[in-house]
């Protein structure tokens, strides 16, 4: 049974390295289980069509979409402005505008990519300008970007309420900790690396100049920074369930997006409708064949065997902690964060409550780890995506990433699994 | 043989105990020919689907609620204040019942034998938010409660003058919390200690329907077992329905209390206000269903269990 | 073509982003929520979801890691390599289209109905077998490509590739 599931991964894995897309991947996984482990197709079509059908999973495309408009929009570009007015004057500041507004639209979108498409257009030429090296600020706008699948909402953590019966809202917090630390760590990093740049600063300004500026760029930004209020004020004042307020922020962009920042007109909306279909129906399929592969590994009893494979080898919480660690790290190199959860989480959680860690930390644990798959190589989506928008070669890239990485996410992602107050605190303090 | 048998609920609760001592029996009589995988607590994920599982023979057996989208008549059994207490509800759907029987007949359409009923409870209402005028029918109570996908709640729910909220199962709970809705509909003491016992603050038993699970296998599973093994199995299974309608009054007054302990206070309603309540859902849910899925098959049947 | 997917696509996102909306404001400004209205949405969201994907092999743009290409440095190399993949992808999307073929069979034999509104949920389902055939005949027109661009590629210069 067991030696059946390794093989499925082990197909699974040659598979990816050859560029087979990720669905056919999964498919050839599910073969095995159906050729070699004794599993059955009948009614695998029927159920993992069915699943797709949940409203839960809605709550992706729409959020998504939201993400797309907002770059094509100029809503991200407001705000962005607006965070400049307050550090753009610091030597590094720039790169901490980078990093708190993906933050900010990460309060928006749900998805780890809106981050550096809505601004790295936009903040990577005007960074190489002021002096930044255009890889170095590639990989910040990059490496901030996955701020998007921590600051709530976030789809990963939708997929893992929904494959696990975990409260969303619980998980959504629980990766909000985690996320601002990140933050907090991306932008002191930056303003320390920063010094060895000639960095260009603009004149500073007399106090009722920044004034002046403040309140302009506010007004602009106003309708922006309303999205976040409306989003999270919608799920957690009891107005809207997550995938309603997905749908509000879409519908809520369109007129903001044709008529006040007048970046969307009707082809650029079908373009990034067509970009965003496309991309969900990516996703979902991969999800449907993820699915139906994780379905078949809980039809094997698979998570109950690996719970007493792995605790005949060894009992302790923290070498256990450790091992989880780095292998969900290893699987977000070479799989996508919402598929890596679909296939361990069922798996994984047994053990982890097996040794008291709590499902709401464990959301934490999984969503910092597959965040982070975002700019991990060989499939790092976000990296890649960065790349494209910076015009810089992935290898010129990967080098600050991972130093960014190394100083920023990795501390977080160890503190995430052995002090729980960081992942549940949000939740606590707000009543999950 | 191993069969994979699937439920609802997590590992510990009655439900699964039932089962698992079930599997005992069977594995005993059968000399450990027949074993069982119990898959608890929607492992396979809902059990809509999992009832086609076992109709395609993907999943051998289920104990759990009638998915009715393959034939709506399965409703039939879902319809509110169909029994109004214990000794009308065993009436209604124990074994040989006119009920039970059309039941089984349209189970077998989707080759799926029915081995036992599975008495769960009485319906009622859950409350995160102070109710209003609790008993009366007619009153307009301003509250909002998820309904399930289900056409009868949602036709219940506003015949006794609630707001009805169709909502997914797995953003009900959330939606409760957050004040999205202010309650729940569909479920009874049992479900709601489950699912909801957090934000049951106030618990309705106004009997709203019976819920009834059915323990299930797969047609051509059960026709390939030896004879031996299938009158195991049948004979478990009438032991397994016997002992739990003997059990399930006691366990619902156990869930009960359960939810009281876990803070909730039960409001009780009068027996004259169940009623109105009964009368007032009947008149404006019954003719709707009833023509839904065909009078010509349905009334006959109703008739038979109710008079 | 492309201008197809993109009315489709936009539309069925807003059609579902609507329908949703909707609902938001009849529940909690109205207070009267529309029954049945997200068993209808299921039907969108799930063509949605499957042209989206119909798209993605279109557009050659499903998600997929690259790890060896990575390595390879020649055009021949990665043409070879763009053909294993796809012959591998071709195997096993056409054995998962004969499985959404029992799946469509079984869907329009048992005739499902939604819950409220009693709409065949065939309608929805018949959605993922057409999808994977058009998937599949979409990755077979990129293989047809990528052998005849090997070809090509071959009668002009043989030989000097580092990853044979
Ligand atoms: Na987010
Ligand atoms: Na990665």
């Amino acid at each position: 049974m067991v030696e059946a599931a390794l093989l499925a991964f082990g197909v699974l894995v040659v598979l990816l390295t050859l560029g087979v897309p990720l669905p056919y991947c999964f498919g050839g996984g599910v073969m095995v289980m159906v050729f070699v482990g004794g599993a059955t197709m009948k009614g695998a079509m029927l159920w993992g069509f069915g699943q797709l059908s949940s409203p839960v999973l809605l709550a992706i495309p729409l959020f998504v979409l939201a993400g797309t408009i907002m770059s094509s929009s100029g809503i991200a570009g407001a705000l962005l402005k607006f965070v400049d007015v307050f550090v753009s004057r610091i030597k590094g500041g720039l790169g901490v505008v980078a990093t708190v507004s993906c933050a900010i639209i990460g309060a928006i979108s749900g998805s780890g990519l809106t981050g550096v498409a809505a601004i790295g257009p936009i903040l990577i030429p005007e960074m190489e300008k002021k002096g930044y090296p255009r890889a170095y600020a590639t990989a910040l706008v990059a490496n901030s970007s996955i701020l998007g699948l921590l600051i709530p909402p976030s789809v990963t953590m939708i997929v893992y309420g929904w494959v696990t019966d975990t409260s969303i809202l619980a998980c959504f917090l629980a990766t909000l900790g985690p996320g601002l630390l990140i933050m907090t760590l991306f932008s002191i990093t930056n303003l320390a690396w920063a010094r060895r740049f000639p960095l260009v600063l603009d004149a500073p300004m007399t106090f009722p100049e920044f004034g002046k500026e403040l309140s302009r760029r506010s007004v602009v930004a106003f309708p922006a920074l309303v999205m976040p209020v409306v989003i999270l004020g919608g799920i957690y004042g009891g107005i809207m369930t997550p995938t309603e307020a997905a749908a509000v922020a879409v519908i809520y962009a369109l007129p903001v997006g044709f008529m006040i920042y007048r970046g969307l007109t009707l082809s650029t909306l079908l373009e990034a409708g067509k970009e965003a279909g496309t991309a969900v129906g990516a996703i979902m399929i991969m999800i449907l064949f993820s699915l139906i592969l994780s379905q078949m590994l809980v039809l094997q009893n698979a998570p109950q065997a690996l719970v007493d494979l792995i605790f005949g080898i060894t009992t302790d919480r923290t070498l256990l902690l450790i091992l989880v660690n780095i292998l969900l790290f290893m699987l977000g190199m070479v799989v996508n964060d919402i598929t890596a959860i679909i296939l361990v989480a069922p798996l994984l959680l047994p053990l982890m409550q097996a040794i008291d860690v709590s499902p709401v930390q464990f959301a934490a644990i999984i969503g910092v780890n597959t965040a982070m798959g975002g700019v991990t190589p060989p499939y790092a989506s976000i990296l890649y995506l960065g790349a494209r928008i910076g015009k810089v070669k992935v290898t010129q890239v990967v080098r600050p990433a991972m130093i960014l990485l190394i100083l920023g996410y990795v501390p977080v992602v160890f503190l995430t699994s052995f002090w729980s107050d960081l992942s549940l605190g949000f939740p606590r303090f707000f009543g999950y | 043989e191993t069969l994979k048998i699937s439920h609802v609920r997590p590992q510990g609760t009655t439900v699964d105990k039932d089962l698992r001592g079930f599997s005992a029996t069977v594995e005993k009589a059968t000399a450990g020919k027949l074993k069982f995988d119990i898959y608890a607590a929607n492992a396979l994920r809902d059990y809509t689907v999992v009832q086609e599982r076992i109709s395609v023979g993907a999943v051998d057996m289920a104990l759990q609620p009638v998915a009715t989208a393959a034939d709506k008549r399965l409703q039939i059994g879902a319809l509110p204040y169909l029994a109004t207490d214990w000794d009308s509800a065993k009436r209604v759907y124990g074994k040989g019942s006119k009920l039970r029987q059309a039941m089984e007949e349209l189970y077998a359409k989707q080759d799926i034998r029915v081995l036992a009923a599975y008495p769960v409870y009485f319906g009622g209402i859950s409350l995160n938010k102070e109710p209003v005028n609790a008993g009366q029918a007619d009153a307009k109570k301003g509250l909002k409660l998820r309904v399930p996908p289900i056409k009868s709640f949602q036709l219940l729910a506003d015949s006794i003058g609630y707001i009805g909220s169709p909502l997914p199962f797995s953003e009900a709970f959330t939606a409760v919390q957050t004040g999205v809705v202010d309650g729940v509909i569909g479920s009874g003491a049992e479900g709601y200690y489950a699912s909801f016992k957090d934000v049951t603050k106030y618990y309705l038993p106004m009997n709203t329907h019976f819920e009834v699970w059915y323990l299930l296998i797969n047609g051509e599973k059960f026709s390939e077992l030896a004879k031996d093994e299938q009158a195991a199995l049948e004979k478990a299974s009438a032991e397994f329905e016997t002992a739990r309608w003997a059990a399930a009054a006691e366990d619902q007054t156990a869930n009960e209390k359960r939810l009281q302990d876990a803070g909730a206070i039960i409001v009780e309603v009068s027996a004259a206000d169940l009623d109105a309540n009964a009368k007032q859902a009947r008149a404006v849910v019954w003719p709707e269903i009833i023509k839904d899925i065909g009078a010509a098959w349905a009334q006959p049947i109703v008739d038979s269990v109710t008079k | 073509m492309n201008t197809t997917f993109k009315y489709l696509l936009t539309g069925l996102l807003l059609i579902v982003a609507g329908a949703q909306c909707v609902q938001v404001f009849t529940r909690y400004i109205l207070e009267i929520p529309v029954m049945g209205l997200e068993e209808l949405l299921i039907y969108p969201t799930l063509w949605l979801y499957v042209l989206g994907s119909v798209n993605a092999s279109r557009e050659d743009s499903q998600i997929r890691a690259n790890v060896l290409e990575i390595f390879l440095k020649t055009k021949r190399g990665h043409l070879r390599l763009a053909v294993l993949g796809e012959v591998l992808s071709i195997g096993i999307v056409g054995w998962l289209t004969y499985w959404g073929w029992d799946f469509f069979k079984y869907t329009l034999r048992v005739w499902k109905e939604s819950p409220t509104l009693y709409i065949p949920t065939f309608y929805a389902d018949c959605a993922l077998f057409i999808g994977l055939v058009l998937m599949t005949l979409w990755t077979l027109a990129s293989l047809v490509k990528h052998v005849r661009a090997l070809l090509d590629h071959s009668d002009e210069e043989t030989g000097g590739e580092q990853n044979g």
